[in-house]
Order: structure tokens, then sequence, then C-alpha cells
């Protein structure tokens, strides 16, 4: 064993989650460490890398695995690491590395719905949390004003302070969807982490259109800006350090993390209290990996439910030609949607959700298709650009519920270090199906108020994934069936905290980061309540307020 | 002199000890396919080879001009990537050439016939259009921003991660 390593506080996973909470702790004054499994990465290597790569339709390309802390990628070929045990695939999509996987997100920060949070009580449907939208309001709140959240008040989250920054300007093919959806759907600006102005010493948006995978000017919120933020207030970032077992003592509280280096020399960092961030799969799997005599099943699983639970965001979705020049590709990828759908009755007999407008330039896929179908000479620019003028999609964003069936567990494949690979066990319910073929009437009418032409359903049954890891280590305040607490401390453990998507413990219809984040952030107040409220630091630019 | 005479007189023009003789894209045409590209016969064909890969690039893409640079750059990949490249581009040429194949219909006619230049036409397209030669794993990016799908739109869209333009100038009509 080589090099020892300690901290009051430390954390496992540098992403946006991890990253903030670390921050938070770190400016009342403890001492953080982060361990990250994945390496550094530059920002200006990931632009190059994507301008660089074959397979521009696949984010994850300009991201390649390191060999001790791999990570899922598909295409060209499926590199094995997520081991998928079905019956339904469950192809998640993360990135092992400093900043984690927000460097490729589309900035998507929605809150939830209250309802959301009460699904149990009101439809009778998945489990009720363990606490309510209003206190999760100011966290929300806090976190908001982190990553300078742009956002309007018509999207279905009510909210007590003013959003730190209006909407982001709405690209002319929303405006055109919006004025002619209405009244028979309110389409609105999504809530993003995407600057509308200078914020946080960050620029506002210019339009590059590759949110995905990397926004290469610095204009959305990305998990490496709270980590070098964490690392302004005094934590340190052990990068490449792959941590493979969590130690407890005789009396059940975590001692220490062992973690290998990329030659497997191993490390032991010990602590007084650990928060568990490595994601929705990582974090699991970390906990399975390091039972002990005292904790056969793993850590923080005396209830069994550590890795169940597994949700995400199926989609289904309709492509086709309005009848008006549109030009998606002009602005962000992600700027509008329908909310309407969130919440509802319904909700006790399908699945609610979200419909996704995207703003993601048609030529690729155009160029492709083109070429698919043999279309050469003069024709081949004249359609390319009828049809990159043209062409729109919506999807919808669906909600799953808890299914302890749906998990992560230990494969018996290993990795390049030995580690147990994590397996996928997953399968999509009537619930989910039956919001899917609901929402098939609204892709129609949506396509019919467009003069749509061409239209193409994504196949019957076939569902994208949306990579909104959530579930697996769900928080409740029963623990015999949930992980943590409603602080996210674990049950079993009395200073282990889990923070990230995996807590949630339902996924209702948005994208989780900020819930995560808002999570986290209450459960670093309750490690080490703040002296001072938490505002991001001024800027140089002196352009940022609070509102 | 018709077209289909300059062929066997290009021929004599191989010579490159002979520099000052510089061979042309006309002299690799028949009547139907400069007809095709009537404003691509004065790009230089630097060998029969590379010329017929100008001459098929510009019925494939249809464009009124291609950058002799660029084609330099495609061609040596294409024929890197597949050994036979050269030798295919020449004989789906001259196919085209004798059969006087429409642009549209050459896909269809070669899949019809299981012919083994089938594969070829979407090799360039996919080398001139997306910049992208190879496939699968072997797959590597030769064009992005020069990449003619890029070009084609160019009045109205930026390639992905280059800026739009100032901050909410996509709120506008687009043309």
């Amino acid at each position: 064993m080589s090099g020892q390593l300690s901290a009051d506080i430390v954390v496992i996973g540098a992403g946006i989650v991890g990253a903030l909470a670390a921050e938070r702790l770190a400016r009342q004054g403890a001492s953080v460490l982060i361990l990250e499994a994945g390496p550094r990465l530059e920002r200006a290597r990931i632009v190059v890398a994507f301008r660089n790569s074959a397979f521009k339709g696949n984010w994850m390309a300009p991201y390649p695995p390191s060999p001790w802390a791999p990570h899922p990628i598909y295409v060209p070929k499926d590199n094995g690491y997520l081991v998928q045990a079905g019956p339904y695939p469950y192809p998640a999509e993360y990135i092992r590395a400093v900043g984690g996987t927000t460097w490729h997100w589309a900035a998507q920060a929605w809150r939830l719905v209250p309802n959301d949070v009460r699904i149990k009580s009101l439809y009778g449907v998945g489990v009720d949390w363990p606490l309510s939208y209003e206190e999760l309001d100011p966290w929300y709140q806090e976190a908001e004003e982190i990553l300078g959240v742009a956002g309007a008040d018509n999207t279905g989250s009510p909210r007590l302070k003013p959003f730190p920054m209006e909407p982001v300007a709405e690209p002319w093919a929303m405006r055109r969807f919006r004025e002619r959806l209405a009244p028979a759907y309110p389409v609105v600006a999504n809530t993003v982490a995407r600057n509308s102005r200078s914020y946080g010493g960050r620029p506002a948006c210019v339009g590059n259109n590759s949110c995905q995978p990397i926004c290469p000017i610095n204009a959305q919120y990305l998990g490496i800006n709270a980590v070098e933020a964490a690392e302004t207030a005094g934590a340190k970032v052990v990068a490449n350090a792959v941590a493979h077992r969590i130690e407890h003592d005789a009396k059940g509280r975590i001692a220490a993390v062992h973690y290998y280096d990329p030659d497997k020399g191993t490390h032991r960092v010990t602590g007084k209290t650990f928060i568990l961030a490595a994601n929705g799969i990582e974090s699991p799997k970390l906990l399975l990996l390091s039972a002990s005599d005292k904790y056969p099943d793993g850590l923080a699983n005396s209830s069994g439910m550590v890795g169940r639970h597994l949700m995400d965001h199926p989609s289904t979705s309709l492509t086709f030609y309005a009848d008006e020049e549109l030009w998606l590709g002009r602005g962000p990828q992600s700027p509008s949607s329908i909310n309407t759908l969130r919440d509802g009755a319904f909700r006790s007999r399908h699945a609610a959700y979200r419909l996704d407008f995207t703003n993601i330039s048609q030529v690729l896929n155009v160029t492709n298709d083109l070429i698919k179908e043999g279309v050469y000479g003069p024709e081949f620019e004249k359609q390319l650009r009828w049809r990159a003028a043209h062409q729109v999609s919506v999807k919808n964003v669906l909600e799953v519920l808890p299914n302890p069936d749906n998990r992560i567990t230990l494969s018996t494949e290993k990795d390049a270090l030995g580690i147990p690979k994590p397996e996928a066990h997953y399968a999509i319910d009537d619930y989910t199906r039956q919001g899917a073929e609901v929402s098939k009437a609204d892709f129609a009418r949506i396509a019919e108020l467009m003069g749509g032409t061409g239209l193409r359903y994504s196949a019957d049954g076939q569902f994208a994934n949306n990579q909104h890891i959530t579930g697996t280590m769900s928080m409740g305040n029963d623990p015999a069936t949930s992980v943590v607490d409603a602080f996210g401390r674990s049950h079993d453990h009395e200073n282990l905290f889990i923070c990230g998507t995996g807590v949630m413990p339902t996924a209702a219809t948005m994208n989780s980061t900020l819930t995560a984040i808002a999570l986290a952030l209450r459960t670093a107040e309750h490690i080490m309540p703040a002296k001072t409220a938490h505002g991001i630091a001024a800027p140089a630019d002196g352009e940022a307020s609070l509102a | 002199m018709a077209l289909d005479q300059l062929d066997s007189v290009s021929a004599s023009r191989d010579d490159p000890s002979n520099p000052s003789r510089r061979r042309l894209l006309a002299g690799l045409l028949t009547a139907y396919t400069a007809s095709l590209i009537p404003w691509a016969l004065a790009q230089p064909a630097p060998s029969a080879e590379r010329g017929a890969f100008t001459a098929l690039s510009a019925i494939l893409v249809g464009r009124q001009a291609l950058d002799a640079a660029q084609a330099t750059r495609l061609y040596d990949a294409l024929a890197t990537v597949h050994p036979r490249f050269p030798a295919d581009a020449r004989a789906l040429l001259a196919l085209i050439n004798e059969r006087h194949i429409d642009p549209l219909q050459l896909q269809g006619v070669l899949d019809d016939e299981q012919s083994p230049l089938a594969p070829l036409p979407r090799s360039i397209m996919r080398a001139w259009t997306l910049g992208v030669v190879g496939s699968g794993a072997d797959a590597h990016c030769v064009a992005y921003e020069t990449a003619l799908d890029a070009v084609m739109v160019a009045d109205v869209l930026k390639p992905p991660t280059y800026a739009y333009g100032t901050y909410g100038s996509w709120s506008s009509k687009p043309v």
C-alpha cells in the first residue's frame, strides 16, 4: 500500500453534484478531498475531438474512456462495459472524468412539479418522497443561482423567488411552434443552465448548437465549473483515483475509501464524513463491491434496495417536415417544451410526459438519409437544403415508475483493473408504454398544426434513452424500503451520505440534474450548516446579481 | 472534336515529363457525362484515376465547383482505405459514360445489378458531404467545416461548435 490521504469530508465522484456539495462544505471550512476515477479533460481538446470525429451523431465519441475507469461506449461498437441482463436494453451513457457527465448535457435544469413528490398519495402509483416540493424550493433556488439558470414562470413549477436570468432568446423555429400550436398546446421556454447574459464570469450563449457534446464557450454551466469552484474554495481533487472499496469500522461507521491508481497501486483515504456521488450506476456498484463479513450484501444495503428502482426517461418520437422553413440548428439545442402533460389525474393510469422539441441542426441526419436513399446529382443539394429547413421532431420524456426488478448489479465480468462491471436489469412496463401510446395523439396533432408531411414515428415498442439515470439508492423514511433518509444519509452508516440522481425515489418527467443538485446542497447543509447564505462569488465583470 | 474522342487524345498527355500539357477532366468524359457537369470540364485531371474521381465526384454531388485540394485529400484517403478504389472509380465512370446513367438512378441500377461497384457512390458521397472516409471502427474524419453538407447550408447555418452569431441572433427569421 502506498500513499495515505485524509480529510474531514471525502467525496467520491467529481461530477456536478459531488463537486457542488464539496464546494459548499469547503466554504464552511471543512477540509475536502474529491476522488475521481477518470482523468482531467480540457474543453478545447473536447471541441477538437468532436470536430475530428467520424461519428458526430455520437456524443460520447469525444470522450473515449480511460483504460482504468471505463464507461459505456456503443459506437462504433459496444465496449461491453455496462453488461446488459435484459429483458429490455438499458444503454446508459455517462462520463467518468473530472467534471462528470454534464460535460455533454443539454443543460436542461428543470424543477419537479409539486405533485411529482406525492404520486403514491395522489395517484396510487410509485412512492411518495420523504420531503415536499416546498421543502425543496429554497434548495432549487440556491442551485439555480449557482448554475445560473434561465427560465420563465410558466412551466408548472412554482417558485418563491425569481429566476436568476431571463429565458434564453427563443429560436425562430421555436417561435413558430409556439405560435402555431397555440392554443392547443402552450410551448414554453426550457429552464436551462445556459446564460442569457454574462453570469458567474461566463459569457452569454452565442448559438454554437453543440451543447451536446460540448459547449465551446462556457455559456452553459458544467460539472467542471463546479469542480473549479470547489478547488477555489479549498477542496482537493485526486483524478485517476478508482475507488473500489469503502471500509467500515466495527460500529458500522465508514472509516476509509480504498482506490486504485491507473497502475493498480493501492491507496487508502480516511475521513470523518463520506459523500458518495459517483452517479446512479457507479455509486451502487461501489456499495455492492464493499460487502464485508458484517455487511455481506454490500454497504448501505440492509434494505436490499441498493441498485434497485433503476429509472430513466425513455422517449418515442415523431419526425416530420413542417410546411415552412424553420432551419433547426440556429441557437442552443434544447430551447422549448410542452409542459402541460407532466401532471394530471391520468397519472393513475399511464405515465406523465414532457414533450420536447429539438433545435439540433438536422443537416447531419438529412445528409445520412439522402446518402442512404441514393439521392445524387443536383437533387442532393436541393433536397439537403429543403429537408434541413423543414425537418423537425418532437419527443416525449416519459415517466418510469420505481420497480425493484429494474436494477444495477455486479456482473461476473471484470474491467481492466479486475473490478466487476455493472450489470443492468431493465424493462419498460405497461404504465410507461401506455404513456407513449397516448402521446402519439399529441404527436399527430402537433404535426397537423405545423402542416406536417412525411411523418415518421419511431418504431413501435422502441424507446430511446435519455441518460437520466435515476433511483438505485432511493431516499425514504423507512429503512426497510429505502437506502438513505431525506437528507441523503445512509440508514445503515451514520457518516455516509449519498448525493446524486440515484437518491431520487421517482423519476418524474424532467431532466434530473437540478433536483440532484438541490438535494445535495440540502445534504451539505445537513452535514455542516452554512455560516452565510450560499451565493455565487461576484464575478469579475460584476454583472451577476441574484435578483 | 467530339468529347468522346478526347479520351484517346488525352491519354497522350499522361506523360509526367511533359507537365505543360495539362490534362483536363473533359478528356475523361463522354458527351453524356460532360453534359452532367459542364462546369467541371476544365478541372485538372493529374491522372486517369484522379480524374475519374473528380468527374465522379462532380456527377454525384452535383456541385458547380469542387475544391481541388480537398479532392486530392479525399482521393488519397479513399485510396488508402479501399485498395481497389482507383480502379473502381475508373470503372464506375466508364459505366456511366457508356450507359448514360442518370445520377438519381445510379444507386438503384448498381443495387439491382448487384454490382461490385455499388458501395462506391456512397463512399464518395460520405467523403465529400460528411468528410468521413471508411466505415465502422476504421472510419475517420478528413473534413468538417469544408465538408459539403456544411458548405451547402453555409448561408443559413454554422457547423456545430461554431458560433451562430451574437446572443439572440437566432431569433430572427432565417432567410
